[in-house]
């Protein structure tokens, strides 16, 4: 074999070795993906439809149950993209906290208007390059259903949550949109958007009463 | 051309010329700024955000309280009846668009609906298709424009008519002209039925968009940016054709608010 084709062979395959290991490393087994969707879905809809709890207990157990299974500082870094790095570690803690907060109150407020909700797998299963897309049909009655694909990473050898997709809409892109908007029209400052997101911690705070 | 697509069309051709307010670029020397400026793909900001918010008065003024009351005072199956018939109504675009984007499939699914709720569903009122699990999906000349490859362009807001592209904005245009239901009639009596069906699908739209709205005022920092991203996600995954349970035939068709339209129950 001409010399040149062998080191071809060897600089092809130390690049697919490199692609092969992304920084965070672990693959994501489609079928254990599937089953922690399910898991958490089963989980999110009994606590949803629980006659016993009342609306706040409701809340709290459905906030409990998300903040288990979403990486919550995965997708805070996500969220906040390129401003990850122009962020002063004090400023990103800063960031996580209200983050985390804002994230949990809003989806365990949608969640918990979901009375009656039916939660099923969906057909479609595919695996990307660094995680599993999980379909679901979320049901309930007198709304239209609709899809609602998990994202699931493997995170520190657990199954965990990095997106919810409703109907083709992406939470974090459309937060990530969001946020930066907010930091490009305060001439790029971080700082402005913790403000922001700390005021709406308190809006959100006195429309629950608490 | 008729009075009323005349009516639409002129008014969004104005709105581009007067498109004078462009964005600041940001430095050159910032490299990862000037990549996320190209990814907003919003040239036109200052401008789309002042008709934003012309359009957030005219509808907290207007839009929303017509569509909270045709929600309270008719009962859900004449709702649904409406969005059915309004749907049913744009099947030459939704055919049109399966055709030219070769999908014989969806063609023929499109066109066996329309036999079936025309006639069974009593003038479309009934989707009966859907109980035989005939699913509706929308389409229009926008989508069919990117299957062609023609790129979406940068980001436009209208007043009433939403978020849009130029590319979904010719797309609106041509799939009002190639709609024959434009045509149907004459003098006065075209220009109140076709009056009668914008009005309806307006109303219809913004109904079924109370709550996404709503969710969109109360938990975005920036609602504009939120509905920004929406809707060309949103765009995305309807171009991509894929089988949608909750696949509906928007009345409102391809661009604007009418993406965020739901099958009815």
């Amino acid at each position: 074999m001409p010399r040149f084709l062998v080191h071809r062979r060897l600089v092809l395959a130390g690049m697919m070795g490199l692609a092969c290991t992304p920084a965070r490393a672990q693959q994501m087994d489609i079928a254990r993906a599937t089953t922690f969707v399910d898991k958490a879905g089963q989980d999110l809809v009994n606590a949803i439809n629980d006659q016993r709890l009342n609306q706040a207990q409701r809340r709290d157990k459905v906030a409990s149950i998300l903040r288990t299974a979403i990486d919550i500082e995965g997708t805070g870094r996500f969220i906040l993209g390129r401003y990850v790095r122009q962020a002063s570690p004090a400023e990103l803690q800063d960031y996580l906290k209200p983050f985390d907060e804002i994230i949990i109150r809003n989806l365990s407020s949608r969640f918990g208007e979901y009375r009656g909700v039916k939660f099923s797998l969906g057909r479609s299963q595919q695996r990307t390059e660094e995680d599993a897309l999980v379909s679901t049909l979320v049901e309930r009655p007198n709304t239209p259903s609709f899809t609602l694909d998990w994202r699931v990473a493997e995170i520190n050898g657990q199954p965990k949550v990095v997106d919810v997709i409703a109907e083709g809409t992406s939470l974090r892109l459309t937060t990530r949109s969001e946020y930066a908007a907010v930091i490009q029209r305060n001439s790029g400052r971080v700082a402005s958007l913790l403000d922001a997101m700390r005021g709406q911690i308190a809006q959100l705070a006195a429309r629950e009463g608490g | 051309m008729t009075p009323l697509a005349a009516r639409i069309l002129g008014p969004a051709a104005l709105c581009l010329l007067m498109l004078a307010g462009c964005a600041t670029p940001p430095p050159a020397d910032d490299p990862e700024a000037v990549q996320e400026f190209k990814e907003t793909n919003d040239p036109l900001e200052p401008t789309n955000r002042a008709f934003f918010a012309v359009h957030e008065a005219i509808d907290q003024a207007v839009l929303q309280p017509i569509a909270e009351a045709y929600r309270d005072l008719l009962p859900q199956p004449v709702r649904n009846g409406v969005r059915n018939m309004l749907g049913n109504l744009r099947t030459p675009v939704i055919l049109t668009g399966d055709l030219l984007q070769g999908n014989l499939d969806r063609a023929r699914k499109t066109l066996g609906r329309f036999m079936v709720n025309s006639t069974i569903g009593l003038g479309g009122i009934n989707d009966v298709a859907r109980s035989y699990d005939v699913h509706g999906h929308s389409e229009d000349m926008g989508q069919t424009l990117a299957v062609w490859g023609v790129g979406e362009g940068f980001y436009l807001f209208m007043p009433l008519l939403g978020p849009s592209s130029p590319r979904d904005l010719v797309g609106f245009g041509t799939d009002i002209v190639i709609n024959p239901v434009t045509w149907f009639g004459q003098g006065q009596i075209l220009d109140a039925w076709n009056y009668t069906r914008l009005g309806l699908t307006i109303v219809d739209t913004r109904e079924a968009l109370l709550e996404p709205i709503d969710a969109v005022r109360k938990t975005s920092l920036d609602p504009y940016a939120t509905l920004r991203s929406a809707y060309r996600q949103r765009r995305a995954f309807e171009i991509q054709n894929r089988d949608s349970p909750a696949g509906a035939v928007a009345p409102a068709g391809g661009t604007g608010f009418g993406q965020g339209v739901m099958e009815p129950r």
